[in-house]
């Protein structure tokens, strides 16, 4: 499959392909805004016909207090289940990394895994290396906790 | 009215000072305080312009819109100088996303206070909106000139510049602007993309060379930071001056990401080599790559597209060989466009027969196998979707079942098994198996929508809310509606075309009207990133969303909604009774009443529980509150006194975007012509003509045009209609009778299905014998003729809005024709199949096959 920086025009391919795998689903302008604020730190993969069949969703974190570094935080990373196994995740993800390191000098990045999704957190840990830093309380709508993870980029 | 401007007088400086009180309530959100704030100013002045606009503006905000409209509306009358009222009205229209009436609110209030800058930003951003450039350059340049010390407002003049195709005075503004910075932090994300802007408007002058010192300069500075942007920038560069250090560009891009295809493409490019045919220099070069960067994915598949005789053969052997072994569900997908090169389809089938042997032997020798088993499985999974796509459905179905009865809890299985039983016109069947696949993993949303589509596509149109309702928010009024809160463009979609089978226009027109507002909103969104670019100075990308914008109803998504809702409307059009034959509830159900009371009863309580839970509503931001549905079963929508009106607006998108849609040009025909607008009409089918001039139903609008032209033609002009009989003329011989130009069409496609169907179809129009219609619908489904399962429900159809007798008959045709669909079974055996659908586990998912049996079927 082709992994790519993100383009303006793999926005509704990737909000499809986030309906479709995951429970955390966004409005369009939630996509453009990540887009438009931070251009070059989201990357998709493809399939021959061009459908998007994964995509990393990256933004940077707003409020740093002075003095603190910045760090990038993943807001959702997807790969449909038919195209599993082929290591996409990680090379998103390593894309996602690089860049947020040169443009941003992100120090770490951060996301958030509910505690039930087992296949995620193994993900993450196992394969991406990122580490469960805390717990959130009821971090999502439903009432679920997160766990909040880092990767540190040092 | 310049009498009531005239007497405008002051406020005292007591409700003056209320009056500052209430701008500021406004601005902070405090509504409440603030409509009492504009009462007690409006108790002593009733006619105070001003303050009967704020107020109006609060009310609006607190949910009372129009009573809040017509307090601006008044307000206004009273003070027509005053720029806060027009700037009021502007902010309302622009809420309404109305955005032309909006700027003119703006440019009135812009005469009578010049230089304030919400005014002057919000009209910027307006303009921007409705793509207005040479008075976006205007406004721009006022902006700079009153605060030339912003960083923005030099960014903002060189973009309207840019919009406005001067890319020369783009390029001067920015020069002017670098000329005057001062003090540029070390690393600053912001100038960094000022640069690389600057760098593309260079590129876009055609001035190369010095787009590439600048880009080597700041890379070498470290101004510009993005280390990925400039290497695209630099390998797009100097491919366009085609000089060799290209490659190397290149080839730093492969490096930092070597499972991009464009940068393989553009290496072999800027060598003078292609990836599009088959080419030993390429395979060269490629394979290089593959030892270089042994975790690159990419030039492995790219090789298969430029290899070709042997050494494609032992390339794929081995790329399939090792992805069996990993167990990897996407292979057969990731090659089968290979099978369009007719030579390497029999490559790929003699692999594929070489496994079948393997795996009929597996089986004969049984147990002590030295593979792994489950590169058995994935061999047959592969295998399955190779005779599948080869249209040998049922050697498919026998491999998967033994699969399955080998390993009955993988989900893959059960999702081919699912498709394949749909391509079967088994609805019902895939339906089954696909909840079968979602059982085994119920957190999986995946599965989960799968399973929800296929029980669309089978019409179980409630059982497949239900599902869906697993995985959407447990405290919106239905899953429905928080699919299409998410924008769900699948699930909008396919449920209209359920609710379409199913005959529920209304719900079906509903369902499509929501992509077209998703749409709507779609554009919407792009307003905000107006301004919020420019302060972020992501100048690059917001060239591109506006680029995308412009084209953003050229989605396939749109362009389906558009056509299958105008259809609708057309159909309301020719017969307004269906709206009441659909609305008379001697169409539901009793089990249907039952949900839908169900249904009432749950909204009602969500909506008390909803105010119990928000103490203050009325502080709420509007958009916040949950928008009540005013015509949850679509009749509204369905029973609108301007259907070819909304139709029209629909459609209009198209013609630009689309133009080689045979299906948009179809829809805008159906709706001109019945607009009587018989030159665009005409206009339509020549599109259709000089595209695919065989179409089907290009051959129905002929008949159709020619029939209704001698009654329409006479209110054209003179000119008009020349050129109406001219552009008919080329399409239709003169002379030539419609059943004549019928039966040509029988004689040339007699062996097409839909070319049949609309054969038939034009018969209707021309009031055929019935015997001479019979026979030609009983054509589509006979042997030899080509057809599948969609024309043949479609025939189906048409049979039934003409009223015909044989319906039943025709469909039992139809069984014949497609043994295994199940999509021309009686309602009552429908009805039994359905329940079928939805089991608790796994029971019986096979039905046993034995090794004998799928040896047979190998061999």
């Amino acid at each position: 499959m082709n992994v790519r920086p993100m383009r303006v025009d793999d926005l509704p391919g990737m909000q499809a392909c986030n309906l479709q795998n995951l429970p955390e689903n966004y409005t369009m302008k939630y996509y453009l805004y990540h887009a438009m604020a931070w251009p070059s730190i989201s990357f998709v993969a493809e399939d021959n016909k061009g459908r998007i069949v994964g995509y990393v969703l990256a933004k940077m974190d707003d409020e740093v207090p002075e003095g603190d570094e910045p760090h990038g935080h993943v807001t959702s990373l997807s790969v449909l289940r038919s195209y599993r196994r082929l290591g996409l995740a990680k090379k998103l993800m390593q894309q996602s990394q690089e860049a947020m390191a040169s443009v941003y000098r992100a120090s770490f990045i951060s996301l958030h895994v509910r505690k039930s999704n087992r296949a995620a957190l193994s993900l993450y840990k196992d394969t991406l290396g990122f580490t469960v830093k805390d717990v959130e309380k009821k971090y999502y709508a439903d009432g679920e906790d997160a766990y909040a993870m880092h990767l540190s980029l040092k | 009215m310049s009498k009531l401007a005239l007497q405008k007088k002051p406020l005292p400086s007591k409700e003056a000072g209320l009056f500052k009180e209430l701008l500021t309530l406004y601005e902070t959100r405090q509504l409440k305080k603030g409509l009492k704030t504009a009462d007690q100013i409006l108790k002593k002045f009733p006619e105070h312009g001003e303050t009967l606009c704020m107020k109006g503006l609060v009310l609006t905000n607190m949910g009372r819109r129009e009573e809040g409209i017509d307090l601006v509306k008044k307000g206004i009358k009273f003070d027509l100088m005053s720029h806060i009222c027009w700037h009021v009205f502007g902010l309302i229209q622009k809420a309404d996303k109305n955005y032309e009436e909006a700027l003119k609110s703006y440019t009135q209030a812009l005469r009578f206070d010049k230089e304030n800058m919400n005014l002057l930003r919000d009209s910027a951003s307006l303009q921007t909106q409705l793509r207005l450039f040479e008075s976006l350059v205007e406004i721009r340049h006022t902006i700079l000139r009153l605060r030339p010390n912003q960083r923005q407002n030099w960014i903002g003049l060189a973009v309207a510049h840019h919009l406005n195709g001067n890319l020369e005075e783009a390029k001067k503004v920015l020069e002017h602007y670098f000329y005057s910075l001062k003090n540029i932090p070390d690393y600053d994300v912001e100038h960094s993309e000022v640069l690389l802007y600057y760098i593309s408007i260079l590129e876009g002058l055609g001035e190369l060379s010095l787009a590439l010192t600048e880009l080597d300069q700041s890379a070498r500075s470290r101004t510009i930071l993005d280390r990925m942007a400039i290497l695209e920038t630099r390998a797009r560069i100097l491919t366009k001056q085609n000089v060799s250090e290209a490659d190397e560009a290149w080839q730093s891009l492969i490096e930092r990401n070597p499972d991009n295809y464009e940068s393989y493409r553009g290496y072999l490019t800027s060598q003078g080599i292609t990836l599009d045919t088959p080419n030993p220099e390429a395979v060269a070069k490629l394979e290089e790559f593959v030892t270089k960067i042994p975790r690159a994915t990419a030039p492995l598949r790219l090789l298969l597209n430029v290899s070709s005789g042997d050494k494609f053969k032992e390339l794929i052997g081995a790329y399939i060989t090792k992805r069996l072994e990993k167990g990897i569900p996407s292979l057969f997908a990731d090659i089968k466009s290979l099978y369009v090169d007719e030579e390497k389809r029999k490559v790929v089938e003699d692999i594929a027969d070489g496994l079948r042997e393997k795996c009929a032997l597996e089986i004969t020798v049984s147990s002590e196998k030295d593979e792994d088993p489950s590169t058995h499985l994935w061999t047959l999974y592969f295998l399955a979707q190779h005779y599948s796509y080869l249209k040998q459905h049922t050697k498919a179905l026998t491999i998967l079942d033994f699969a399955l009865h080998h390993t009955p809890t993988l989900p893959e299985l059960l999702l081919l098994k699912g498709r394949i039983l749909k391509r079967l016109g088994d609805f019902i069947g895939a339906a089954k198996y696909i909840h079968d696949a979602r059982l085994l993993d119920g957190q999986d949303r995946f599965l989960n929508t799968k399973c929800g589509k296929y029980l669309l596509r089978a019409g179980m149109i409630e059982e497949a809310s239900r599902i869906f309702g697993m995985f959407t928010k447990k405290d919106a009024p239905s899953p429905a509606s928080d699919l299409q809160d998410m924008q769900s463009l699948l699930f909008m979609l396919e449920e209209a075309d359920a609710h379409r089978r199913d005959g529920k226009l209304n719900m079906a027109l509903k369902r499509y009207m929501a992509v077209k507002s998703t749409f709507d909103d779609f554009d919407n969104d792009q307003y905000d990133f107006h301004g919020y670019n420019l302060r972020k100075f992501t100048i690059n990308i917001y060239l591109t969303l506006l680029k995308w914008e412009d084209r953003i109803r050229s989605h396939p998504g749109y362009v389906k909604a558009a056509i299958e809702a105008s259809r609708i409307f057309v159909l309301v059009h020719d017969d307004p009774s269906a709206v009441s034959a659909l609305q008379s509830t001697d169409n539901l159900t009793e089990a249907e009443k039952k949900a839908k009371k169900k249904a009432k009863k749950a909204e009602k309580k969500k909506v008390e529980e909803d105010k119990k839970a928000a103490p203050q509503p009325n502080d709420k931001d509007p958009d916040e509150q949950p928008k009540k549905d005013e015509d949850p079963d679509g009749f509204k929508l369905l029973g609108s006194s301007d259907p070819l009106e909304q139709a029209a607006k629909l459609l209009q998108p198209l013609q630009t975007l689309v133009p080689e849609s045979t299906d948009g040009w179809i829809a805008i025909y159906d709706v001109a012509i019945r607009r009587k607008k018989l030159l665009q009409a005409i206009a339509a089918l020549n599109r259709v003509h000089s595209l695919d001039p065989t179409h089907p139903e290009l051959h129905i609008r002929l008949v159709d045009i020619k029939q209704r032209s001698e009654s329409l033609a006479p209110s054209l002009s003179t000119q008009a209609a020349s050129v109406f009989s001219e552009t008919l003329t080329q399409l239709v011989p003169e002379g030539l009778s419609l059943e004549t130009l019928n039966s040509q069409y029988l004689q040339k496609h007699g062996s097409d299905g839909k070319a049949l169907l609309a054969v038939a179809k034009a018969m209707n129009i021309l009031n055929a014998p019935q015997e001479e219609l019979d026979s030609t619908v009983f054509g589509i489904v006979a042997e030899g003729v080509k057809v599948d399962v969609k024309t043949a429900l479609s025939t189906v159809h048409f049979l039934a809005t003409i009223k015909s007798q044989r319906v039943t008959e025709f469909k039992e045709a139809c069984q014949k024709r497609f043994q295994q669909s199940t999509a021309f079974s009686s309602p009552t055996e429908i009805a039994e199949l359905k329940k079928t659908v939805i089991r608790d586990s796994t029971i019986e998912l096979t039905n046993g096959v034995t090794n004998e049996e799928v040896k047979a079927e190998l061999l």
